[in-house]
């Protein structure tokens, strides 16, 4: 009955995506940046197994002209994979990588990398280096419309990938390392037009502006570079807020400096703010909170809570209630956490005054790559465990108090690393309500590594590591059961997506895009 | 401020060096066809002499160009032209126009007369899209004024099938149980193909389950024949760059 009920749907309308759509991702298909509204990153698929695992292959691999770093998640639909890149966009033939359109914002500045794409409608979405959100059929790549959000003149960057809600498109900007003030803007999923707009750094008189002892809030950074998640349920918007600038030296800032280093809980037909929540208050140490904002239901302390968790670059992993942004719980999720002797019951850090950078160099834990960044966790409500890559590692600081100047370059000095001292990264499996560790997956390194994961109902967390290897391990253990040398470092998380009954693995290398299922003969 | 002034108009001279109106170009073109193309062929595609569309000839500065045509390249076949700075600069004006993207250039014609016409009675719509309006399968031209020249556009609508773009080629495919998909070849190999047909329905299909594949030798598109609806529909086209001119110009 179910099929022939399907079967009499036009397929025009069958292949629509709408929210609704996107609720239900992933599931076959992977719909938004995160996989899911909820940032979870955690897959329906079950193909491959622990069991299993040990058969994948390379399936296919598509190599994209002149990509230095490819960062992308792709998106998967219809039989379709989109992989964006600076400035241009590509449709693949997700079964065997064959091109299908290409499309390049021809005039476009800028040479930021792109993050990845959105799907809505019969549009899929990216962002051009210069701040314009592009929509292209998504069957024929054809340009619906190339609308201009931010200006490049005015500093402007941006590298992120939007996310669709139902009644707009989400974007963000960079510039927490020069200067530009940050805001989150909604526009129209068929003309591009503004519907509205979230300034993460008040206006002069408005709510907030307090915080920042009268620095300018054109200069006060808190960029909005990765993508939020979204409660479609609540119509809330959980966003994350960069770093307030000059990144190091917070003289002229003196105060909270609000809303940098928060998730913005904001309304997702108005914008509005409905509540913040702020991890690194004043922060000196170029700690964005850019890392996802994951979101799930679960028991807490004996009641039913809507709950938002985060593994924030300062090195506590954070649980908040979504709803209101009660401070619930925090706990330190890596061992090199020197900067604070805890938090209150508020959440707010108690700084050790050492620990605040000067002009000859003060040792900190975690570095300023912090104990994780952007590179994505997954979560899996069966196992109950949030999956992390983390960095333990410590940094020298050094901080300026030279006259700041947005758009060259000074970000109030830097850092360095501590050579007798590399750091480390593991894949960590957390007890997703207590932050307890249950077990981790060391990396060979010192290396490059920005990669984040993804889970499967099959019970396999796929990662990266900080060797170029694509590495699958035991949901439930962290057992090594497979990996794969892209020869390439990797800046990109994997995504898992189904098309004619089989499941396959992707992941973006520096300049290819690899592609991984179950070996069979045929 | 003044010398900020004098710096724009500085900065505004140098761009103009070489003009890029129509009537200097057609006059250059003029004398270029009495001059230059022997050896450099009747649109730039190089002959004797090096094409000027590609390689280092179609990346001089402006001064460098400007120097070569008056003063020629000594200890190589390229001869001086003394013809005065005026005539000199239009030759570069053609010369320009033959890599400029189509946006970057003064086209002839009435571009109003070409939009009806392509959303009209030339039907150019029922294949192609501007900026989402129109159909299927054809290259999408929202932006056709800053990837293509004007001669590119020119040769496009008089001669269709002289060169039909990669993912675009006109192909019937009857797949196994008698099914058959008229459209485009986005791609293909011995193993796949991917089909875009005239609804703008794409089709993955794999080699095994075609039955007959026919290539279309020629285009699709019928050529224009009417030399003023071609020129108008030129203009018009020479328009649509989606970030306008500055964008497109780069």
């Amino acid at each position: 009955m179910k099929l022939a009920l399907l079967l009499l749907i036009p397929p025009a309308i069958w292949a629509q995506v709408t929210q609704e759509a996107i609720m239900r991702s992933p599931d076959r298909e992977w719909l938004t940046y995160h996989g899911d509204y909820s940032a979870t990153r955690h897959s329906a698929l079950r193909q491959i197994t622990p069991a299993n695992a040990k058969s994948l292959v390379a399936k296919w691999v598509f190599h994209v002209e002149g990509a230095k770093k490819l960062e992308a998640s792709p998106i998967v639909h219809d039989g379709l994979m989109y992989v964006s890149n600076t400035n241009e966009m590509y449709a693949l033939d997700a079964r065997n990588g064959r091109k299908v359109w290409y499309y390049r914002a021809s005039g476009a500045k800028g040479t930021r990398v792109n993050r990845g794409s959105a799907i809505l409608g019969d549009n899929v979405y990216f962002v051009t280096a210069d701040c314009h959100l592009v929509a292209l059929n998504r069957s024929t790549g054809n340009l619906i419309f190339d609308v201009e959000y931010a200006s490049m003149d005015a500093g402007y960057s941006t590298s992120i990938a939007p996310l669709a809600i139902g009644k707009g498109i989400l974007v963000g900007v960079a510039g927490g390392g020069s200067g530009q003030r940050g805001f989150v803007a909604s526009l129209h999923p068929d003309t591009g037009k503004e519907l509205w707009r979230f300034w993460t750094v008040p206006g002069k008189g408005e709510p907030g502006s307090e915080t920042w002892g009268g620095f300018p809030a054109e200069m006060g950074g808190a960029p909005t570079w990765t993508t939020g998640s979204y409660d479609p349920e609540l119509d809330i918007v959980y966003w994350p807020t960069g770093n307030p600038w000059p990144d190091f030296y917070g003289g002229r800032r003196p105060g909270d400096n609000l809303y940098s280093d928060c998730v913005v809980a904001l309304d997702g037909t108005t914008g509005k703010l409905k509540w913040h929540f702020q991890f690194t208050p004043h922060d000196v140490w170029d700690w964005d909170a850019n890392e996802n904002p994951v979101l799930l239901d679960a028991e807490f302390r004996g009641k039913r809570r809507k709950l938002l968790v985060q593994a924030n670059r300062n090195g506590y992993y954070y649980v908040l209630d979504r709803v209101t942004g009660e401070f619930l719980h925090a706990k330190p999720f890596v061992n090199k956490l020197d900067w604070t002797t805890g938090l209150d019951d508020k959440g707010r850090p108690k700084v050790k005054p050492e620990k605040i950078p000067t002009p000859a160099g003060t040792k900190v834990c975690p570095s300023v790559r912090g104990a994780s960044n952007w590179m994505s966790p997954s979560y899996d409500s069966v196992t109950g465990l949030f999956y992390v890559v983390t960095l333990e590692q410590c940094d020298i600081i050094v901080a300026s108090a030279k006259e700041p100047v947005p758009s060259t370059g000074f970000r109030g000095t830097g850092n360095e690393g501590i050579p007798t001292e590399p750091g480390k990264f593991y894949l960590r499996a957390l007890d997703v309500l207590s932050g307890d560790k249950r077990w981790e997956y060391p990396m060979p390194g010192p290396g490059v590594m920005w990669a984040g994961t993804v889970s499967t109902a099959g019970g396999v967390v796929f990662s990266g590591d900080d060797d170029g290897n694509l590495v699958a391990v035991d949901a439930k253990s962290g057992k090594d059961l497979w990996h794969f040398a892209t020869g390439h470092s990797l800046f990109a998380s994997p995504i898992t997506y189904m098309v004619d009954g089989r499941q396959y693995v992707t992941i973006a290398t520096e300049s290819d895009i690899f592609t991984f299922g179950l070996f069979s003969a045929e | 401020m003044r010398l900020l002034l004098m710096l724009a108009c500085a900065l505004h001279a140098q761009r103009e060096l070489i003009p890029r109106d129509a009537a200097s170009v057609d006059a250059g073109k003029q004398i270029y066809m009495g001059s230059c193309s022997g050896c450099h062929g009747a649109t730039g595609e190089g002959s004797q002499g090096p094409s000027l569309l590609s390689g280092r000839a179609s990346r001089l500065p402006d001064r460098t160009l400007l120097g070569s045509i008056k003063n020629g390249l000594p200890g190589t076949s390229m001869p001086d032209f003394p013809m005065g700075d005026t005539k000199v600069a239009q030759v570069a004006a053609y010369v320009r126009s033959l890599t400029s993207p189509a946006i970057a250039t003064t086209v002839a014609g009435d571009d109003m007369k070409g939009r009806e016409l392509f959303f009209g009675a030339g039907r150019c719509s029922s294949c192609h899209m501007i900026m989402g309006k129109g159909g299927h399968p054809g290259p999408d031209l929202s932006n056709i004024a800053a990837d293509r020249t004007v001669p590119q556009l020119r040769e496009s609508i008089a001669k269709p099938s002289a060169r039909i773009t990669d993912g675009f080629r006109g192909v019937s495919v009857t797949l196994a149980g008698g099914k058959t998909v008229h459209g485009v070849a986005k791609n293909h190999n011995n193993y796949s193909l991917q089909v875009l047909d005239h609804e703008g329905k794409l089709h993955l299909i794999n080699r095994a389950q075609v039955v007959n594949l026919e290539w279309k030798e020629q285009s699709l598109m019928p050529a224009i024949g009417n030399a003023a609806d071609a020129q108008n529909l030129i203009a018009f086209l020479a328009r649509q760059a989606a970030r306008g001119k500055l964008g497109g110009a780069q």
